[in-house]
C-alpha cells in the first residue's frame, strides 16, 4: 500500500513536471514564430479588445498582443537561461574553490558573497544596466552576474561539508591534489542542489529582466518584452484597456510559477527526504 | 468596462465641486475670481526675457514691442510703428507713451536698449545674436542696428518681452515686473505660480483677477481635470478620448512638426567636427527619399498614431503665412515611389523583397528618442509603410547621445515647428550642415541656398515671404520640397490637445509652435468667462 502510493506520488511528479517542461518549451518554439507578427503595426486595428482574430486584443499601433506576449515570454526565457547557467556555473566553482582552496579563499569568497548580497539587487542591476551601455545584451549580462551570491552560499556550506568528510581526508593523505578533489569528490556531490538551485534561480532572473524593461532600462522600446508591454499599457488603463496590462501579467505569472513547479519538482525527484522534512 | 470608467469619473467629479474655481463671486453668471489651470510651462530660469522667459506664448509680466494676432500677422503691442532701414541694418521703433511697469514707472525708450543689449550679451535662448547696437534716440524711439540684414529679426520684436533698466537685477528672474497684463504673486518652484491683474497694463485687461498655474504630470493633470480642480489641462492626444464632466476637449493646431530628415550626401568616409560619420549611400540617392515621401500614408499616421489630433505634414511650416502649398504631394502612393525606385535602378534581383543597386541594399537605419510614444510610432509604422516598396527602415529607439554621434548618417525623427522663419532657414542651409542639430544630413543646394539667403536679407516681410515660398519650391520646380529634393520626409503636425471647462471662452487660439502648454496662453488677456 505505502509503496504504492509512493509511486504514485513520484509519476505524478514527473507528470507534472513533463507538462510543465512541454508547455515552456511550446512558448519558447512559438515565441520565436512570432517575432515577425509582434512587431508589424496595423494602425487601421488598433486598441482592439480581445477576440478571436486577436485572442490577447491589439495595441496602440495594432500590433497583435498575442504575438508579443509570445515573442516577450521567450525573450524572458532566454535572459532566464542564459542567467541561470552563468549564476549556476560561478557558484559551482567558487563554492569548490572555497572547499579546497584554503582558509584565505574561503574568507575571500564569503566576503564577496557578503558584499553582494549587501547590496540591494535591484539598485545593482540598475547601475550594471546603465553602465553597460542599456539594450538587450545589457540586461542578460547584468541579470546574469549578479544572480550568483546566494546559491554560491548554499553550495560552499555543502562543499566544506564533503570536504571534512573520511573520505576526502584519506584520498588525500594518498596524495591526490585539490583540484583533483574539487572535480572528483565535491563536484559531483553538488549536482543536485546545483541543478535546483539553476531552476530556482531562473524566476528571479525573469522577474528581474522585467522590472529593469519596465523601468525603461532594459530592452528596446520597440521589442516586445513582458516589462516593456507592462509599461506601456500603464497609459492606456485608464482608458479602460485592461487587457494590455492583465493578460501579459498573467502568462508572466503562469510561466514564472511552471518554471518555479519544475525547480521544486526536480528537488523531490533528487532529494526525496527533503521534501518529507 | 467604459461604464465603470465613467462612474468613476462622476464620482471624482461629484467628490471635487468646487469645479476649477473659487467661488467667493457665486455662481449668478459672474466671472470667478480666480482661474487654475495645469498646462505645464514652468520656466526653470525664472521669469527674465533676456535669458530666454516668454518665447512662446504669453510672457505675462512683460509686454513685448510687437505681437502676432491669431491668424500670426503681425500687430503692434508696445511700439506704434516700426520700420527698417534700406540695407535692412537699422530698425526704427516707436513706441506708445502710456505704457507703464508695474511699479508705476514709464517704458522709455531707455529700456528698450537696455532691454535689446543684454539680451544679446546674455547669450540667452532668444538669439539676438545679430544686434550690433540698440540707441535711444529719444524718450519714444528706438534704433537697434544689426550686424547683417535679417528680415527674421522681426520675431525678436515679437518674443523679447522689455523689462526695466532701473529695475533689472540679479533677482529679476524671480521678482520680475514688467508692463505686462500680470504681476507675480508668488512662485513655488516645481509646483505653482500664482499672478494676478496688474491694473496698470495699457491693453485688453484680463477677465481674472488671479491665475494659478499648477506644475504637475501629464496623468496628474487629467486627473486634476477630472476632479474639477482645474478650468484647463494639457493632455497628449493619447489621453484626449477620455471624457470629463463639464469639460471640453480644444485641439489647438500647431506647426509641431514630425518629420524625417534623411543623411543627403553619400558616405566618403568624411566625418563631422566630433568624429561622427556623415553620409549614408541610400538615403543620398534622391530617388529614394522620394519614393519614402510618396510611399508613407500620412492620414492613417495621424489617425492611428496620433489618435486623429494632427494633419499630414509635408513640409516644416505647414499653415504659416511662409507656406508654399504647391511643394506639398498627396503622398500614399506606393505604385509611383516603385516607379520612381525602378527608374532609378532600384531593383529586387535576388526575390528578398528588397531593392538593391550595385550591391548596395536599399535599407537604412531610423534613429528616433526612445522614450517618445509617438515618435516611437511613427518610426515603426513608416517602416511597415515602406516594406511593400522594397526599402527596408530598421527603426532604433536610443537616447539623445547615440542620436547626437549618428545623425549624419543615420535618418532621424525629429520634431520642429516656429513661429520664426529663421527655423527653416537653418533646417536646410548649407552654413548650418552639422550645427547642433540644424541640417544634420548636411543638406546643400545652391538655388535653394540663393533663395533662403534673400529671405533673410528682405527688408520687408512681403519680400521675405516670397523668398522663404520659392525655397520650398520655385517656379521651375526646384526645392527642398518633397517634389524637389526631398531632403526630409515630413510626417505630421501635431494638434496639441487641452481640456478646457465649458465656462471658459479661449477664443480663437494661434497656431502652436513647438511645445505643448504654455503656448496657449498666447491668448490669455482675451480669454472670458461664459457661464
Amino acid at each position: 500500500m505505502k509503496v504504492a502510493v509512493q509511486l504514485d506520488r513520484r509519476r505524478r511528479t514527473l507528470l507534472y513536471t513533463g507538462l510543465s517542461v512541454t508547455v515552456v518549451l511550446a512558448v519558447v518554439i512559438a515565441g520565436s514564430f512570432a517575432v515577425d507578427a509582434a512587431s508589424t503595426t496595423q494602425l487601421a486595428g488598433r486598441n482592439l479588445s480581445p477576440s478571436w482574430a486577436h485572442p490577447f486584443g491589439t495595441d496602440r499601433l495594432g500590433r497583435d498582443m498575442f504575438a508579443r506576449v509570445l515573442s516577450g515570454l521567450r525573450l524572458s526565457l532566454v535572459v532566464g537561461v542564459s542567467a541561470a547557467a552563468i549564476s549556476g556555473v560561478l557558484a559551482v566553482l567558487m563554492a569548490c574553490a572555497a572547499a579546497v582552496g584554503g582558509r584565505v579563499v574561503d574568507r575571500a569568497i564569503t566576503w564577496v558573497v557578503d558584499l553582494f548580497l549587501a547590496l540591494p539587487h535591484l539598485v545593482l542591476l540598475i547601475l550594471l544596466a546603465f553602465a553597460l551601455g542599456g539594450g538587450t545584451r545589457a540586461v542578460i549580462i547584468a541579470v546574469a552576474i549578479t544572480h550568483w551570491p546566494s546559491l554560491t552560499r548554499v553550495l560552499r556550506g555543502h562543499a566544506r561539508h564533503v570536504v571534512s568528510s573520511d573520505y576526502v581526508a584519506i584520498s588525500r593523505q594518498l596524495g591526490r591534489g585539490r583540484w583533483w578533489i574539487a572535480r572528483r569528490h565535491v563536484a559531483p556531490q553538488l549536482l543536485g542542489h546545483f541543478l535546483v538551485g539553476t531552476v530556482l534561480l531562473f524566476p528571479h532572473a525573469i522577474l528581474h529582466e522585467a522590472a529593469l524593461s519596465f523601468l525603461g532600462l532594459g530592452v528596446d522600446p520597440a521589442e516586445p518584452s513582458i516589462g516593456v508591454l507592462l509599461a506601456e499599457s500603464m497609459r492606456f488603463l485608464s482608458a479602460g484597456a485592461w487587457w494590455l496590462a492583465v493578460l501579459p501579467g498573467l502568462c508572466l505569472l503562469v510561466v514564472v510559477k511552471l518554471v518555479d513547479a519544475i525547480g521544486e519538482n526536480v528537488r523531490a525527484l533528487l532529494d526525496p527526504r527533503s521534501h518529507h522534512l | 468596462m467604459k461604464r465603470v470608467g465613467m462612474v468613476l469619473a462622476g464620482v471624482l467629479v461629484l467628490a471635487g465641486c468646487a469645479a476649477g474655481v473659487d467661488s467667493k463671486s457665486g455662481s449668478g453668471g459672474q466671472t470667478p475670481k480666480e482661474l487654475r489651470l495645469a498646462i505645464g510651462g514652468e520656466s526653470a530660469d525664472g521669469y527674465d526675457p533676456t535669458l530666454g522667459w516668454g518665447r512662446y506664448g504669453s510672457p505675462l509680466f512683460q509686454s513685448t514691442l510687437l505681437t502676432r494676432d491669431p491668424e500670426l500677422n503681425v500687430v503692434n503691442d508696445l511700439a506704434t510703428k516700426h520700420s527698417v532701414s534700406a540695407n535692412g541694418l537699422v530698425w526704427t521703433v516707436d513706441l506708445r507713451a502710456d505704457a507703464k511697469f508695474s511699479d508705476g514707472k514709464p517704458v522709455t525708450a531707455e529700456d528698450v536698449a537696455y532691454t535689446f543689449t543684454a539680451a544679446s550679451k546674455s547669450g540667452g535662448l532668444t538669439d539676438v545674436t545679430a544686434l550690433a547696437k540698440a540707441v535711444a534716440v529719444d524718450n519714444d524711439t528706438v534704433e537697434l542696428q544689426l550686424k547683417r540684414p535679417q528680415s527674421t529679426f522681426v520675431n525678436r520684436l515679437i518674443s523679447l518681452g522689455i523689462v526695466p533698466k532701473h529695475a533689472h537685477g540679479k533677482d529679476y528672474a524671480r521678482k520680475p515686473i514688467g508692463s505686462g497684463p500680470f504681476t507675480l504673486v508668488q512662485w513655488d518652484q516645481g509646483q505653482q505660480l500664482i499672478v494676478q491683474r496688474n491694473e496698470n497694463y495699457y491693453g485688453t485687461k484680463p477677465a481674472f483677477e488671479r491665475i494659478v498655474f499648477t506644475f504637475t504630470g501629464e496623468d496628474a493633470s487629467l486627473a486634476a481635470a477630472k476632479a474639477g480642480q482645474v478650468s484647463m489641462a494639457a493632455v497628449p492626444s493619447s489621453l484626449a478620448k477620455t471624457t470629463v464632466a463639464g469639460m471640453k476637449v480644444v485641439p489647438v493646431k500647431s506647426v509641431d512638426n514630425r518629420g524625417i530628415v534623411f543623411p543627403y550626401v553619400a558616405d566618403t568616409g568624411k566625418k563631422s567636427a566630433d568624429a561622427g560619420p556623415i553620409g549614408n549611400n541610400v538615403t543620398s540617392d534622391k530617388a529614394v527619399r522620394q519614393a519614402i515621401n510618396q510611399a508613407v500614408d500620412r492620414q492613417a499616421l495621424v489617425d492611428g498614431v496620433l489618435e486623429g489630433y494632427g494633419s499630414p505634414a509635408t513640409g516644416p511650416v505647414d499653415g504659416m503665412p511662409w507656406y508654399e502649398p504647391s511643394s506639398a504631394i498627396q503622398g500614399n502612393d506606393p505604385a509611383k515611389a516603385e516607379e520612381l525606385l525602378e527608374t532609378a535602378g532600384w531593383k529586387d534581383s535576388d526575390g528578398d523583397g528588397i531593392r538593391e543597386r550595385a550591391g548596395v541594399k536599399a535599407e537604412f537605419t531610423l534613429l528616433y528618442k526612445a522614450d517618445d510614444t509617438i515618435r516611437q510610432g511613427l518610426a515603426l509604422s513608416v517602416a511597415d509603410m515602406v516594406k511593400p516598396i522594397g526599402v527596408r527602415i530598421t527603426p532604433k529607439g536610443v537616447s539623445w547621445d547615440v542620436i547626437d554621434k549618428r545623425l549624419h548618417a543615420d535618418a532621424v525623427l525629429f520634431g520642429w515647428g516656429s513661429h520664426d522663419p529663421s527655423e527653416m532657414y537653418n533646417l536646410y542651409s548649407a552654413t548650418q550642415a552639422g550645427v547642433e542639430y540644424w541640417n544634420p544630413g548636411y543638406y546643400t543646394n545652391p538655388i535653394v541656398q540663393k533663395n533662403l539667403d534673400a529671405a533673410m536679407a528682405a527688408t520687408d516681410q512681403a519680400t521675405a515671404t516670397k523668398f522663404w515660398k520659392a525655397a520650398q519650391r520655385d517656379a521651375q520646380g526646384n526645392g527642398f520640397g518633397p517634389a524637389g529634393d526631398a531632403a526630409w520626409a515630413w510626417l505630421v503636425n501635431l494638434q496639441h490637445t487641452y481640456f478646457v471647462s465649458d465656462c471658459l471662452d479661449v477664443g480663437k487660439p494661434q497656431i502652436e509652435p513647438h511645445g505643448h502648454g504654455w503656448p496657449i496662453t498666447a491668448g490669455i488677456t482675451g480669454w472670458r468667462w461664459s457661464c
